[in-house]
């Protein structure tokens, strides 16, 4: 069929998944991937489509198989992560042949945007708001110090699944408003903090990986929201309080850990 | 009876037809003409029979139902069936394991069935009031609202087909509910993402 080759010859998706893309609209467009808001019927329910496109230095036969070992990969971290209980958004959709994976729809904002020096348009809002770290969060009827906690406990919740994230960042998780028939009879919690994006996650027991892990947030928080920077105390607090005896092992790599960024920095 | 839209699969998979059966009256029938289907040299008899029928007490929500025809359809979409059609590749894309016989088995209908779901996957150009005639004709029974899904769903086998018992997830549900929406989601991931499992 002429359409078919020449369409694998531009490395374009199938048919189906091509048109599924079509009929989505674009949320965000990365480096490898771009994300769409899509729906498989109509009338359906939302999900997040990512589409790991194609690399064009690649060889197309290691890429398709690279692109499909990163899809199964998220996909599967996902599903430990629920059986382990960690606010994660489930699987709705895969074709990993054509680098798709369809998630959740989580309804609310990054952490990213929540905390200030987390957009770029702040000069809008007036004076002191912008270095006060509640301002944004008020309108969410959540205090700053509980949002840190809800971060240290499903960074516990996943590190004790033995889940390493690899990409923590405040963009990569979400602050979740549940809808009345979500939320569960008898709980009064409206807010749910979900942690996203497990393209680089991986399963590993080590202390070094969940230092790391924690790491990696810690420096951006330090980059992308200094005024916010001692806040990450209270998401280790959180976390350690969560983690249990396994936290004084993770605790001393940590600051290791630390060391021997600080020796980087300053030789580099 | 429902009918499901699915935008963006092929004129001949983009449609879904779903019904749910009360006192079904034929269970034991119905599953002796499957078998006889099954090797008849008239393509009548095959017709006559072509659904997804399905174990009720196993599916957890419309989207757990939705997304295993999802799969099945995008399997076939690409020539990728691992079972004949894309009716038994739904069952198949409903247990967890890769075990075609046992799929049939747990998520097909049985001789004891007294509720069952009958699904139909094709296209748009036969009308909705056509295939529930067909369904009608096949399944003796009432047909009733999807919402009645719910009150059906055998929540300790679906457990124990997934393995859940054990996982923390369950375990830490603060009440049954909120361990109702954990397993359905938990089954939906699974169901989505079989392609990949393994
Ligand atoms: N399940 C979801 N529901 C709603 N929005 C989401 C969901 N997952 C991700 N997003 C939004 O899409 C953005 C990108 O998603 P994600 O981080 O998974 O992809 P990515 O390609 O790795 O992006 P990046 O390189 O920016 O981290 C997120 O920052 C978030 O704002
Ligand atoms: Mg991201």
């Amino acid at each position: 069929m002429q359409t078919s080759s020449f369409a694998s010859k531009l490395n374009m998706a199938s048919p189906l998944s091509h048109t599924l893309l079509q009929s989505s609209s674009l949320v965000a467009q990365g480096a490898e991937a771009r994300v769409y808001k899509s729906s498989l019927t109509i009338g359906g329910p939302p999900f997040l489509l990512k589409h790991r496109f194609n690399k064009q230095y690649r060889h197309p036969s290691l890429d398709a198989s690279l692109t499909r070992s990163r899809v199964a990969g998220e996909a599967r971290a996902l599903l430990k992560c629920l059986r382990s209980g960690v606010n994660v958004p489930g699987v709705r959709f895969v074709d990993a042949s054509e680098g798709i994976l369809g998630i959740e729809w989580i309804d609310g904002l990054s952490v990213r945007r929540l905390l200030p020096g987390g957009t770029e348009d702040e000069e809008d809002l007036d004076g002191e708001s912008i270095h006060d770290p509640q301002a944004k969060l008020s309108a969410h009827g959540i205090s700053v110090g509980n949002l840190m906690s809800l971060i240290g406990i499903e960074l516990a919740k996943m590190h004790a699944a033995d889940i390493i994230h690899g990409d923590l960042t405040t963009s990569n998780m979400m602050l979740r408003h549940l809808t009345k028939f979500q939320v569960p009879v008898g709980s009064s919690d409206s807010l749910q903090l979900v942690l996203i994006d497990f393209g680089l996650s991986y399963h590993s027991a080590l202390v070094e990986d969940k230092a790391v892990d924690l790491y990696v947030l810690e420096r951006a928080f330090a980059s992308t929201h200094p005024e916010s920077e001692p806040l990450f105390a209270s998401v280790l607090q959180a976390y350690a309080d969560r983690l249990g005896k396994e936290w004084s092992g993770v605790k001393r790599r940590l600051d290791d850990v630390r060391l021997r960024g600080r020796k980087r920095s300053m030789v580099g | 009876m429902e009918t499901y839209t699915f935008n963006a699969y092929p004129d001949h998979l983009n449609t879904a037809h779903v019904a749910l059966f009360h006192n079904l009256k034929n269970a034991a029938a119905l599953r002796a003409q499957i078998r006889a289907a099954a090797t008849s040299p008239d393509e009548a008899d095959r017709d006559a029979v072509n659904f997804a029928f399905v174990e009720p007490r196993l599916i957890t929500s419309r989207l757990h139902l939705q997304t295993a025809i999802a799969q099945a359809s995008l399997a076939a979409a690409q020539g990728n069936l691992r079972t004949k059609t894309v009716h038994s590749e739904i069952l198949w894309a409903l247990n967890p394991t890769n075990n075609i016989t046992e799929a049939l088995r747990r998520y097909g209908n049985s001789d004891t069935s007294t509720t069952l779901l009958v699904v139909r996957v094709g296209g748009m150009d036969v009308p909705a009031e056509t295939v529930l005639k067909q369904m009608n004709e096949v399944a003796i029974g009432d047909v009733q609202p999807l919402d009645t899904l719910e009150a059906l769903t055998d929540w300790s086998s679906v457990k124990k087909y997934h393995k859940l018992n054990n996982e923390v997830a369950i375990k830490t549900a603060r009440d049954v509910n909120h361990e109702h929406q954990i397993v359905d989601n938990i089954v939906v991931t699974s169901v989505a993402m079989k392609s990949v499992v393994s």
